[in-house]
């Protein structure tokens, strides 16, 4: 089965990704700073959750441009310089903006918890960091034009950049010790397996609840125990990380992998409806909530798209060819 | 070393680890993975609960836990005991694969009795004792020691 996306179109999806971060976090930022002009409470909430996915689909974007390196680098009249300057920036940008999603994240579960009210720090950190990221995100966009586009260069009068050492650049610095230290890869994997277990079991409890498990406990006593899953998630997007970025050419045009981002970006999306929807959280907290049908619909969704995760992963050496 | 040989040599056992099939070694070991993942997870979330997260959840709530535990272990023996056997001479022989194992059997041995405190509950108890509390203790750190002995047999052991 070949990959449904190809290294010949893989720059091409690039390009459309790559507007994400960008464009994506100007309009998070714009709804945020009208909801702060405003005081319009709601709003700021509709804005974190749009940074939220913002945050989510950065990955994606990331990865389609490391794969894009991998495909034009050998090409003439393309500076390799140009592109690992640019792939720098934008993995800066990357770590910014997943804090901010992170926080952002921290900010709804809360404000889910105090019926609507979400703490004013973590909004506030969560805009700043998103401002923060957008900054650095629009250099990244600069620096990527700059690789394809002479006429920006020329026109802004600067020299070509010197080629120099690949060692400089922190992507390359990160392959380095993933891939030379002893210890680097396998602790990272340990990580990873423990992380997707704390995951896998918080989502289990919630997601039964859901399906009528447990059905005499309120619904916010389960939500608690998400912020365990998120850290669960978080070791493995950190570690998950450091693999891409120490071995890309092992993930690039993998079908497994295609599949596991594709199913991330659904089980994400899935995450933030079972953080944030309302249904489970009228009436008083004796009442027993029942799920409708969509809600179990979503749970079960959620269950399969992190199997599916897990599986494009555990895969990955097989149809693939990562080791 | 003899039964090792004849294990391995199987018909079954030479499938498992020979076959290019991915319903062959890959799909059991995504199988032993998400195992891994229900059966660990769930015996965390009833650890955190009895560490104090969610403290308003009353402990007869958790039933499930134990046959989440019940179905993902057998899944997990069944798939890990189809993994031995295909490579029989390099598991059997092993000292960290030995290692995790018993871990694992000391990871399971903290299930059993949480799951008698959890069964004999008080309905809407909300309490939890200080041995309970160790043994929820004892669970997170055994999981995590059999996992990450797990997970390093893949570089520990020649030839995994």
């Amino acid at each position: 089965m070949p990959p449904p996306i190809t290294s010949v179109n893989i720059a091409h999806l690039h390009l459309l990704l790559n507007h994400i971060p960008t464009v994506g976090a100007v309009v998070a930022l714009g709804l945020l700073l009208v909801a702060y002009i405003r005081r319009d409470e709601p709003l700021k909430l509709v804005g974190l959750e749009v940074l939220f996915m913002i945050a989510l689909l950065t990955l994606p974007a990331y990865m389609s441009g490391a794969a894009a390196f991998q495909d034009l680098r050998n090409q003439p009249g393309i500076s390799e310089d140009a592109m690992r300057i640019h792939q720098d920036a934008a993995l800066a940008g990357f770590t910014v903006v997943e804090f901010a999603g992170f926080i952002a994240w921290v900010a709804l579960w809360q404000s889910r918890r105090r019926s609507g009210r979400p703490a004013r720090g973590l909004v506030a950190a969560s805009t700043l960091l998103l401002a923060v990221s957008l900054v650095i995100m629009s250099r990244a966009a600069t620096l990527g034009g700059d690789i394809r586009h002479p006429e920006i260069r020329a026109a802004a009068g600067g020299a070509a950049e010197p080629a120099g050492d690949p060692e400089r650049f922190v992507a390359t610095q990160i392959s380095h010790f993933m891939v030379d230290s002893p210890w680097g890869w396998p602790a990272s994997e340990t990580i990873h397996f423990l992380g997707l277990s704390l995951s896998f079991g918080v989502l289990l409890a919630v997601n039964l609840r859901i399906l009528g498990v447990m059905e005499q406990v309120p619904f916010a006593d389960l939500h608690r125990l998400l912020p365990w899953g998120m850290l669960g998630f978080g070791a493995n997007l950190i570690t998950g990380m450091l693999f891409f970025v120490g071995q890309p050419k092992q993930y690039i045009g993998s079908t497994p992998f295609y599949w596991k981002v594709v199913f991330l970006m659904i089980a994400g999306a899935n995450f933030l409806y079972l953080t944030v929807f309302r249904q489970a959280w009228s009436g008083d907290r004796n009442s027993h909530w029942h799920a409708n049908g969509f809600d179990k619909a979503m749970a079960i969704l959620s269950m399969f798209a992190w199997l599916v995760v897990l599986y494009g992963g555990r895969m990955l050496p097989f149809i693939g060819h990562a080791f | 070393m003899g039964f090792l040989v004849w294990l391995e040599s199987l018909p079954f056992s030479v499938w498992v680890h020979e076959s290019p099939s991915v319903w062959a070694q890959p799909t059991v070991l995504t199988l032993h993975t998400m195992g891994m993942g229900v059966l660990v997870g769930a015996c965390w979330v009833l650890d955190l609960r009895l560490l104090g997260v969610s403290r308003n959840i009353p402990l007869s709530a958790f039933r499930w836990v134990f046959r989440a535990v019940a179905i993902s272990l057998f899944v997990n023996v069944v798939t890990g005991l189809l993994l031995f056997a295909g490579r029989a001479t390099t598991w059997g022989v092993a000292l960290p694969f030995f290692i995790k194992i018993a871990l694992v059997i000391a990871s399971a041995a903290t299930v059993l009795p949480l799951r008698t405190y959890v069964l004999q509950s008080e309905p809407g108890q909300l309490e939890v004792n200080s041995r309970a509390r160790l043994l929820a203790i004892a669970s997170i750190i055994a999981w995590s020691s059999a996992i990450t002995a797990g997970r390093l047999l893949a570089y520990l052991v020649e030839g995994a």
